[in-house]
C-alpha cells in the first residue's frame, strides 16, 4: 500500500481535511447527551421552559453543523480518492503495457485486466471509507469513553465503559477473524460447484455421449452439501453477533444503573448524568459494528493494494545495450547459435540456431506443432531475449536497437488475427501513423483484402468492431496482413498467417509480395509446405532444433522430417 | 402475475420447512416484543433514581433483575432464531441449485446451444445466492421490522400520544430524504457503469491483446486513447460517490431532528405536568424516566424503517433473480425415454429415411435425406468450413430430434430406445476438445469408469498419447485444471482419442482434427484410427483426401445443407461442388511440381 501511497500525493489538502470535518462531526454528535442531560437537570428540575427550547435549538444547531461538517468531508474524500484511482490505473496501464513478452507470459492477460479493473476498484473504495469513516468511528468510541469519564470522574460508574468497549471489541474482532477464513473456504466450495457446472455445459456433447448425466449430478450434490455445510457452520458462528452484543450492552446499562442510583444518593451524580451515560453506551454498540465492517472493506483493500503493488514491481526485463561489434553488412538477418528457454520451461525451446539471411530473400519456416517456429520469428522481433547466442539485423544486435525503431523495421502477422475497436484506416495506420490513404490501399491490395473493403461499401471508414467480430477469420487475417504491410518494413514476417486462406488466395499473395518495389526479407512460417515450395531458403524445425535448411527440391531429398511432412500432405498416389 | 407465480414457487420450495419457519416467526415476535420492554424497565428504573438522598434502591434492584433476565432470554431467542434462518436459507439455496443442475441433464442441447454457458452458470450460482440474501434475509427483517414498529408505535402512543405524534410525523422525513437522493443519484450511477464500461473494454482489448500492440510499438497510442475514458470516469465517479454519500448523513440530519423534538416535546410536557418520578406524579402525567425511554425508541424508531426500504428493494431484486431461476428450472425439456427398451446393436447398420431437419423453422436445412449404411461402412462428411458438418452428428447422437422422418439403427427407431443406450453405442471424438477437471487417468477412463491402469496405458499408447504423458510431472495422476494452459491443443486431442480408444465402441463419429495437430502427429493418429475403424460403421467429418477417398459413401455439405452424395469416382465424374473442391486441393500440388 505505501507505494501507492504517492498516486494520493496530489490530493493532501483533500485527505487531511476529509478526516477532519469527520472527526468534527463526531465531536458535535458526542455533545448531544450532555445537552440532553442538561435538559433534564436544569431545565426539568426548574420547570425552565425558556431552557428547554434553547437546548433543543443547540441539539439541532449540533445536527446541522454535523450535517455540514460531512458534506466537506465526503466531498473531499470522493475527490481524493477518485482522483487517486485515475491516476493509479493510468500508471498501472502504462506500466503494463511496457511489459515484455516473458512477464506477459508468466503474468497472463487475464490476471492483468482484473488489476486494472476490479482491484482499483477495490483500492479506491477502501481509501474512500477509510478518509470518511476510520477517523469518525474511533472518535466516537473513545469519545464516548471520555464524556463518559467527564461525567463521572471517580470511575465509580463510568469504569464500566472500560470493560464494555473492550468485551464488544473482543466480540466483534473475534467473530470477525474466526469467520473470515470460514467465508474463504465457503467461497472455495462455491467455486468448485461453479467448475461442475461450467464443465457440464461446455462439455454437454462429450456428458450425454458417455451417459454420464447421473454421475455429474451426483457429483454436484455432494458439492452443494458441502458448501450446506460450511455455510451453515458459519452462519451460526456469525449468528451470535448480534445477540451477544445485545446482552453486553444491556447488562453493561444494568450495571450503570445498579451505580448509578448509588452516586446519585450519594448526591455525586444527577438523574441527567445517568442518562446520558446511557446514551454513551448505545452510541459505543452503533460505532463498534461499524468499525468491524470498515475493517472488513480495508482488509480487502489492502490485499488488492498489495496485488497492484506486485505487477508494478515487475519490471520489464528487456534493456537496450550497446553492440561494440556491430558491423554493416549485407545479412538481413543473422541467429548465431541462439537457444531460447521460456521462463519457468525446464527445456529450451530453441537450441543452438544459427543461419542468415540476405535482404530480399524469401525465407520459408517449417515444422511440427510445438517445434519452435513462432519463438524463432519472435526473436527477429525482440519479443524474447535468448539464453544464449546473438540474434543480428544487419549485423546490428537486436537488443542495440531501440524497440521503437526495431518495430518499424519488422512488419509482422501474428498468428491471432486481431484487430481493435475503430475504423479500418485507424487499425491499418498501426503499421504507419504517417501513411496516406494512396499507400494503405495499395497494401491492402498487395494483401489481398481490396473485396473486404469494397464489400463494406464504406472503404476504409468501415467500423471495425472490438475484437473484429463483424469480420470473418480470413477477412481479419488479411486485414492484419495488410496492417503489417503499410509501414513498408524492411523485414516482413507472416506467422502461419494464410492458415486461413485458401489454396488460390495464398498463391496470389505470395505473388504479390515477390512483386513489392521494396524488396523486404520475407519470413513464412507455415504448417503447408505448398506455401513454401518457392522459398529461397526452408528452415525446417524439430523439437527446438534445425534439422534441415535449404530449398525444396534439396529438403525433400535430404530432410526425412521435410519429407514426412510434405508426404503426410500430399501421398505420393495422390500426384 | 409473472412475480405471483415465482412467489408460488419460492412457497413451494419453502413447504419443507413450514415448521422452522413458524418457529422462526414466533422467536421473531417474542424476541422484539421483549426487547423493546427494556427501555420501559430502564426508564421506570431511571425514574426511581432522582436526587441525592430520594434513591428508591428495592425498586432498582428489582427492575435490574427483570432487565438482566429478558436480556438473556432476548438473547438466547435472537441466537436460535438466527441459527433457523441460517438453516433454512441454505437449505433452500441447495435444494433449488440442485434442482436447477439436474435441470441441465433433461434440456434439450437445443437449449444450451442456444444459451452462452455463463449465463447459465450465472442463474445456478449467482442468482440463486442473490436470492437467498435477498429473499429470505429480507423476509426476516421485514419481518421483525414491521413487529418493530407496530409495536414501538404501540407503545409510545400509550405512553404519550402527544411525543407519539412528533415521532410519526418526523421519521417519514428521513425516508424521503433517502429514497429523493437515491433517485437522482441513479442516473449518476448508470452514467459511471457506462464509462466504466467504456474503460474495461479498453483494458480487455489491450491488455487482452497486448503482444500485438507492442509488435507495432502502439503503447504511447493506446495510452492516450484510454486516457480520455480515464479523466471522464474520474469526473463522473467523483460526482456519484460524492452525492451516494449523501444518504446516511442525511437521514442522520433527520433522526437529530427526531430526536430533538422528542427532547422537547417531552421536557415541555414533564415541566407542564409537574411530575419528576413516578411517586409524586398524577395518572397519565409524564416522568424522566418516560422521557428517557422514548428518547432511546426515537433513535431506535428510524432503524427499521430505513431497513424495509432496503429490504424492498433487496425483495425486488431476489424476485427477480429467482424469477430467471424459476423459468430456467421450468423450461421445456426433452421427451422422457423411461420404459423404452435399450438398443441392442447387433452389426450397426444406420438407416435414414427421409429425414428433413433445421434448427430454425426459417431456414430450412437438411430435406428429405435418405441414407443407408451397412455394417461396417465408412461415411466421410465433407465441406468446407462452417458449412454445418456437426448437424448430422447431432442427428445420429439424437442430440437434437428431426423434424420429419426417420432414423434407424439396425432395425431400431433412435426415438424408441433410450437415449443412453444409443448414445453408448458410438464413440466419439469432436474437433472441440473437452477435459474434465481431475487426473488425466480419469479422464481416459471417462466411458469406463472400472479400466484398470494397464488398459488405459494400453488406449494411451494406441493413440500415441502415451509418450506425452508419462513425461508430465505426475504421469497419468497429472491433474487437469479448468484453463489448464499446460496441454495444447494438440494434446488435448490425443487425451480425447485415448478415450475412444478405451471404450471401443461398435460405432465411431470422429471429426478428423487438423488444426491443432500437425500433419505428421496426425499421421500417426491416422492410422490408429483406422485400426480403429476396421469392422465399424464410422461417420467421418474428413479433411484429409485418403480417408476421403477410401470412404464407402462421401457427404459433401455446404451451408448447412447435404448437396452432393455418392462415391469419390460417382462424385469426382458428376463434375459439381466436390469436383471443384478436390481439384482446388489438386492444384496447389501442381504448383509444388
Amino acid at each position: 500500500m505505501k507505494k501507492l501511497l504517492v498516486y494520493l500525493k496530489g490530493y493532501k489538502k483533500e485527505c487531511i481535511l476529509a478526516p477532519l470535518f469527520k472527526m468534527l462531526e463526531a465531536c458535535f454528535e458526542l455533545f448531544v447527551p450532555l445537552v440532553v442531560a442538561s435538559i433534564i437537570d436544569d431545565g426539568i428540575a426548574n420547570g425552565d421552559k425558556g431552557y428547554v427550547i434553547k437546548m433543543c435549538l443547540l441539539m439541532v444547531l449540533l445536527g446541522a453543523v454535523g450535517l455540514s461538517c460531512t458534506l466537506f468531508a465526503q466531498y473531499f474524500s470522493a475527490k481524493a480518492a477518485c482522483g487517486f484511482s485515475c491516476k493509479l490505473r493510468r500508471s498501472l496501464f502504462s506500466h503494463i503495457t511496457s511489459l515484455s513478452y516473458t512477464e506477459i507470459d508468466t503474468l497472463g492477460t487475464s490476471t492483468l485486466i482484473n488489476r486494472m479493473t476490479s482491484d482499483t476498484n477495490q483500492v479506491q473504495t477502501g481509501i474512500n471509507l477509510t478518509l470518511r469513516l476510520f477517523m469518525r468511528s474511533p472518535v466516537i468510541v473513545f469519545g464516548a469513553l471520555i464524556m463518559a469519564i467527564i461525567v463521572d470522574p471517580t470511575l465509580k460508574a463510568s469504569g464500566i465503559f472500560f470493560l464494555t468497549i473492550s468485551a464488544l471489541a473482543v466480540v466483534i474482532f473475534g467473530i470477525m477473524l474466526v469467520t473470515i477464513p470460514l467465508y474463504k473456504k465457503v467461497q472455495s466450495r462455491l467455486d468448485s460447484a461453479v467448475v461442475t457446472t461450467r464443465e457440464n455445459l461446455t462439455g454437454v456433447r462429450v456428458i450425454r455421449a458417455f451417459s454420464l448425466e447421473g454421475k455429474e449430478s451426483e457429483k454436484f450434490h455432494q458439492k452443494t452439501a458441502l458448501l450446506n455445510k460450511a455455510q451453515v457452520f458459519v452462519g451460526r458462528i456469525s449468528a451470535l453477533m448480534n445477540p451477544l452484543t445485545f446482552v453486553i450492552v444491556n447488562l453493561s446499562i444494568c450495571f450503570l444503573i445498579h451505580k448509578g442510583a448509588f452516586l446519585v444518593d450519594s448526591g455525586n451524580l444527577t438523574q441527567g448524568e445517568v442518562i446520558a451515560l446511557y446514551n454513551y453506551m448505545s452510541q459505543i454498540l452503533i460505532e463498534l459494528v461499524k468499525l468491524a465492517n470498515l475493517i472488513i472493506t480495508i482488509t480487502k483493500s489492502l490485499a488488492s493494494a498489495k496485488r497492484i503493488e506486485d505487477v508494478f514491481e515487475i519490471k520489464s526485463s528487456q534493456k537496450i545495450m550497446a553492440d561494440e561489434n556491430a558491423e554493416d553488412c549485407a545479412r538481413a538477418v543473422e541467429f548465431k547459435n541462439v537457444f531460447l528457454r521460456y521462463r519457468g520451461a525446464s527445456e529450451p525451446s530453441l537450441e543452438d540456431i544459427s543461419f542468415s539471411c540476405k535482404s530480399g530473400e524469401t525465407i520459408g519456416i517449417i515444422g511440427g506443432t510445438g517445434s519452435g517456429k513462432s519463438s524463432l520469428v519472435n526473436m527477429i522481433c525482440r519479443f524474447y531475449d535468448p539464453e544464449k547466442g546473438e540474434v543480428l539485423i544487419n549485423g546490428r544486435n537486436v537488443n542495440s536497437y531501440g524497440f521503437e525503431e526495431l518495430r518499424q523495421k519488422i512488419g509482422i502477422v501474428p498468428q491471432k488475427a486481431v484487430l481493435f475497436k475503430g475504423s479500418v484506416r485507424d487499425n491499418l495506420l498501426w503499421g504507419d501513423a504517417g501513411a496516406t490513404d494512396e499507400e494503405i490501399y495499395s497494401a491492402i491490395e498487395v494483401a489481398q483484402a481490396s473485396d473486404i473493403i469494397e464489400a463494406k461499401g464504406e472503404g476504409l471508414d468501415f467500423t471495425v468492431e472490438e475484437g473484429g467480430k463483424n469480420l470473418s477469420g480470413g477477412q481479419r487475417q488479411r486485414l492484419t496482413i495488410a496492417r503489417a504491410l503499410v509501414g513498408k518494413p524492411e523485414i516482413l514476417i507472416l506467422d502461419d498467417s494464410s492458415s486461413a486462406l485458401d489454396y488460390q488466395t495464398d498463391a496470389k499473395l505470395r505473388q504479390a509480395l515477390k512483386n513489392l518495389d521494396y524488396n523486404p526479407t520475407v519470413f513464412i512460417v507455415s504448417q503447408r509446405t505448398a506455401s513454401l515450395s518457392h522459398a529461397d531458403k526452408i528452415i525446417v524445425l524439430d523439437d527446438g532444433k534445425i534439422v534441415g535448411i535449404g530449398k525444396h527440391e534439396e529438403l525433400i531429398s535430404s530432410c526425412l522430417v521435410y519429407s514426412e511432412i510434405y508426404n503426410s500432405q500430399f501421398r505420393r498416389e495422390d500426384i | 402475475m409473472k412475480n405471483k407465480s415465482t412467489v408460488k414457487s419460492i412457497l413451494g420450495y419453502l413447504k419443507k420447512y413450514w415448521l422452522l419457519i413458524i418457529l422462526s416467526l414466533i422467536l421473531a415476535f417474542s424476541s422484539v416484543v421483549l426487547s423493546l420492554s427494556i427501555p420501559i424497565l430502564i426508564g421506570d428504573g431511571i425514574d426511581l433514581i432522582i436526587e441525592e438522598k430520594n434513591v428508591d434502591f428495592e425498586g432498582v434492584g428489582s427492575i435490574l433483575i427483570k432487565i438482566i433476565i429478558i436480556t438473556l432470554t432476548v438473547g438466547v431467542l435472537q441466537w436460535i432464531m438466527n441459527g433457523i434462518n441460517n438453516r433454512i436459507t441454505h437449505n433452500v439455496t441447495k435444494d433449488i441449485r440442485n434442482r436447477a443442475f439436474d435441470k441441465i441433464k433433461k434440456l434439450p442441447l437445443s437449449y444450451i446451444d442456444s444459451h452462452p454457458s455463463g449465463e447459465i452458470v450465472n442463474k445456478i450460482i449467482s442468482d440463486v445466492d442473490q436470492f437467498a440474501d435477498g429473499l429470505l434475509m429480507g423476509f426476516s427483517q421485514f419481518f421483525t421490522g414491521i413487529v418493530t414498529i407496530l409495536c414501538t408505535l404501540g407503545i409510545m402512543f400509550y405512553l404519550s400520544w402527544q411525543i407519539a405524534l412528533v415521532v410519526v410525523l418526523l421519521t417519514p422525513l428521513s425516508l424521503f430524504v433517502a429514497s429523493f437522493i437515491s433517485k437522482s443519484t441513479y442516473s449518476l450511477f448508470k452514467k459511471q457503469s457506462e464509462v466504466k464500461g467504456q474503460g474495461t473494454s479498453i483494458i480487455n482489448e489491450v491488455i487482452g491483446n497486448l503482444k500485438t500492440v507492442k509488435a507495432f510499438s502502439h503503447e504511447d497510442e493506446e495510452l492516450l486513447r484510454y486516457d480520455k475514458v480515464n479523466n471522464e470516469l474520474e469526473r463522473v465517479s467523483r460526482k456519484a460517490i460524492f452525492f451516494s454519500s449523501l444518504v446516511n448523513p442525511c437521514t442522520r440530519f433527520v433522526n437529530s431532528l427526531v430526536y430533538a423534538g422528542v427532547a422537547l416535546a417531552g421536557a415541555l410536557l414533564v415541566i407542564k405536568t409537574g411530575a419528576v418520578s413516578t411517586e409524586t406524579a398524577e395518572a397519565g402525567a409524564l416522568t424522566v424516566g418516560v422521557l428517557s425511554c422514548f428518547l432511546s425508541y426515537a433513535t431506535q424508531y428510524a432503524k427499521p424503517f430505513n431497513e424495509i426500504s432496503g429490504v424492498v428493494t433487496e425483495l425486488q431484486n431476489a424476485l427477480a433473480c429467482s424469477g430467471r431461476v424459476f423459468d430456467f428450472i421450468n423450461e421445456r425439456e426433452e421427451a422422457s425415454d423411461k420404459g423404452l427398451p435399450r438398443l441392442e446393436i447387433a452389426d450397426g447398420s444406420v438407416k435414414l429415411s427421409s429425414v428433413s431437419f433445421s434448427y430454425t423453422s426459417e431456414k430450412e436445412l437438411i430435406k428429405d435425406l435418405n441414407l443407408s449404411v451397412r455394417s461396417g461402412m465408412h461415411v466421410a462428411i465433407v465441406g468446407p468450413t462452417g458449412c454445418g458438418k456437426t448437424t448430422l452428428i447431432n442427428l445420429l447422437m439424437r442430440f437434437y430430434d428431426v423434424n420429419e422422418g426417420e432414423i434407424s439403427i439396425d432395425s431400431q427407431k433412435i426415438t424408441e430406445v433410450t437415449r443412453a443406450s444409443l448414445r453408448s453405442g458410438y464413440g466419439m471424438v469432436l474437433q472441440d476438445t473437452w477435459l474434465q477437471n481431475g487426473t488425466v487417468r480419469e479422464n481416459i477412463a471417462l466411458g469406463k469408469p472400472d479400466a484398470t491402469l494397464d488398459e488405459i496405458i494400453a488406449a494411451a499408447k494406441s493413440s500415441h498419447a502415451h509418450s506425452f504423458i508419462k513425461r508430465l510431472p505426475n504421469g497419468y495422476d497429472t491433474v487437469i485444471s479448468d484453463e489448464s494452459s499446460s496441454f495444447s491443443q494438440g494434446e488435448k486431442q490425443l487425451i480425447c482419442i485415448a478415450r475412444i480408444m478405451l471404450s471401443l465402441p461398435p460405432m465411431l463419429i470422429l471429426d478428423e482434427a487438423t488444426s491443432s495437430i500437425d500433419t505428421r502427429t496426425e499421421m500417426k493418429i491416422q492410422s490408429s484410427f483406422s485400426t480403429l475403424m476396421k469392422g465399424r460403421t464410422s461417420f467421418i467429418v474428413a479433411h484429409r483426401l485418403s480417408t476421403i477417398k477410401e470412404a464407402d459413401i462421401i457427404l459433401v455439405m455446404k451451408s448447412g445443407k447435404i448437396i452432393e452424395m455418392g462415391s469419390h469416382e460417382e462424385l469426382l465424374s458428376r463434375g459439381g461442388f466436390y469436383k471443384n473442391l478436390y481439384n482446388s486441393q489438386f492444384e496447389a500440388k501442381e504448383e509444388i511440381k
